[in-house]
């Protein structure tokens, strides 16, 4: 009888339970990390269907088949989405499968929360798209429409349940990330491995330890304004009402305190990984990890004091204009010590081109357009012109996309074998990556183009000597959507079988993850490994 | 004496309260002090 229940209980802790139900009660790092990723994997299309809408409707001048209101709505959730519904929860997936197993740790410190905080985004998500589908049933005047940031001065006077929505939104997936993040400060302060000292921790685990820091201090600002405007549209407040005392730059100041550190919250855990794909493709050992661990350290503390860039136009005194154009100037400083490690990295390394490596060295190319064109903006001349333009579109979506989307594309290629036990067709994902890189350049290099001949941002309809560059961006923007549902196929194919990955998986691989066998079992390291 | 698993157990409710605090202060510290702090750097 003991050995009976022995056998069961052995059986339950080897195995995971079967059907829904492990999906809906695991507190297991792996299972989460899987939802996570496989969460991010959705919104990632549904963002993406929506900024389809937009291009079809910026394809030709006039305004085709959309209305202004519904453009804005549209692009409000496509931002919305990518930043908060997919490049984030993608990326806290990653932390979730990674941290533990590469710090030698058995699960997460708090793996209840870990379940609490995943669960609560499919529900926001519910909470975000539902004004936008209720407007079609003559219910509500659809979503919010006010931008990402949700401060968008020409269209401050929306009014209706979306921006309700969007504010109950914001709270919850706030309560997600600091879930998450108190989760990442306790789990690698606390549960590494003997012999895992700080300073040697694989430069992602640093990164996300970071960028914990880093939403731990911006999330209750981001959270805190987003109750002051619902307490200015219902309770009689007066924070950003000028015409009873209050102040809407001051929605701004909030905002933007919360979303430049927000930039590096999406990029950070990119940061982390490049380099070790980098490595493993060069048959080197990362290059530079000091350097890129305090590099990391100073961007945290930088982004925290140049929020107000993003404001030059909104009227700051001279002296607070000079201040912000040179504190954000010297982001490149840290940054450009990144690249170089990054380029130290495949220096004379004996490189191989898998797809993997591929998106990471994509990163680093688009990465670099991106902080580039980054360095242009914060100058205080410069910033009058380009303000509200399409410069500004081109210019954070070689950022985002660039550096956030082709890190974690990388991070997927290089991981995929591990997390499933079977390689995937290199073949195919090298397709997917030239496509990739093409289509994605054809779409934004005429947004930079048109940006600087003048067109702003934000609005369904352009003039006509702006149509040729918004045809090409249009057609790229179509291929770009269509070409990403090759990594869908890759990654289902992948999972249902292929070729068996070994728990090295990659020649140059180095880490505490690929000494375990892929894919890893349901519990890791319940002894803790031994750390040289 | 605790054993090392237990100090693990107390490290970790420690670190969580204080850092659930320090989520709070700088929620009401938004409130109460950054609209007056802020407009004054314009």
């Amino acid at each position: 009888m003991t050995e009976a229940i022995a056998a069961i209980a052995h059986d339950q802790h080897e195995h995971p339970p079967a059907g829904i139900m492990r999906w809906l009660t695991t507190t297991n790092h792996k299972d989460l990390g899987i939802l996570y990723m496989s969460f991010g994997g959705i919104m990632f299309f549904i963002g993406g269907a929506f900024i389809m809408a937009v291009r079809a409707e910026l394809l030709l001048p006039g305004l085709q088949w959309l209305s202004p209101g519904m453009y804005n709505q549209l692009f409000t959730l496509h931002a919305l989405i990518m930043v908060f519904g997919a490049i984030m929860p993608f990326a806290t997936g990653l932390n979730n499968y990674l941290i533990p197993l590469m710090i030698g740790a058995p699960d997460m410190a708090l793996p209840r929360v870990n379940n609490w905080g995943f669960w609560i985004l499919p529900f926001a998500a519910v909470l975000l798209l539902t004004p936008f589908f209720l407007q079609f049933f003559g219910t509500g005047s659809g979503a919010s429409g006010l931008g990402w940031v949700m401060h968008n001065t020409s269209l401050d006077l929306q009014s209706g349940i979306g921006i309700d929505f969007a504010i109950f939104t914001i709270h919850l997936l706030g309560i997600s990330s600091l879930t998450g993040a108190i989760n990442v400060v306790v789990t690698v302060l606390n549960m590494r491995a003997p012999g895992m000292a700080l300073m040697k921790m694989p430069l992602f685990v640093w990164a996300w330890l970071i960028t914990a820091f880093m939403l731990i201090l911006v999330i209750p600002v981001f959270s805190a304004a987003a109750t002051m405007l619902l307490t200015d549209r219902h309770f009689g407040t007066h924070f950003f009402d000028a015409a009873n005392g209050g102040d809407p730059i001051l929605l701004q100041h909030l905002i933007w305190f919360f979303g430049h550190p927000e930039v590096y919250i999406v990029l950070l855990p990119a940061w982390g990984l490049i380099p070790h794909i980098l490595a493993t493709f060069s048959r080197k050992p990362v290059f530079g990890y000091r350097a890129q661990v305090y590099a990391l350290w100073a961007i945290c503390f930088l982004s925290f004091i140049v929020w107000s860039h993003h404001m030059l136009t909104s009227g700051l005194p001279l002296a607070a204009e000079v201040y912000f154009m040179y504190s954000t100037m010297a982001i490149s400083v840290p940054t450009s010590v990144l690249v170089f490690c990054w380029l130290g990295a495949i220096w004379r390394g004996a490189m191989t081109f898998e797809t993997p490596m591929l998106f990471a060295l994509g990163f680093v190319a688009h990465f670099g357009m991106g902080a580039l064109t980054g360095m242009i903006l914060p100058d205080v001349a410069v910033n009058a012109q380009y303000h509200n333009s399409y410069v500004i579109v081109s210019h954070f979506h070689y950022t985002f996309f660039g550096g956030g989307i082709f890190g974690m594309m990388a991070a997927v290629y290089y991981w995929l074998p591990k997390f499933t036990g079977h390689m995937f067709d290199e073949k195919l994902g090298r397709l997917h990556f030239w496509l990739t890189v093409i289509f994605f350049n054809m779409t934004f290099i005429p947004q930079w183009f048109a940006g600087l001949d003048g067109m702003p941002r934000h609005i369904a309809d352009f003039a006509l000597r702006f149509s040729a560059m918004n045809l090409i961006s249009s057609v790229g923007a179509f291929l770009l959507g269509l070409s990403q549902l090759l990594l869908v196929y890759i990654v289902v194919r992948c999972v249902r079988g292929g070729p068996q990955a070994t728990g090295q998986v990659w020649e140059g691989a180095q880490g505490l993850e690929f000494t375990l066998p892929s894919p890893p079992p349901y519990h890791t390291f319940e002894t803790p490994p031994a750390v040289k | 004496m605790m054993d090392e698993t237990g100090k693990r157990k107390q490290r970790t409710l420690q670190l969580v309260v204080a850092l659930m605090l320090f989520v709070a202060a700088i929620y009401a510290v938004t409130f109460i002090k950054l609209p007056v702090w802020l407009p004054a750097l314009q």
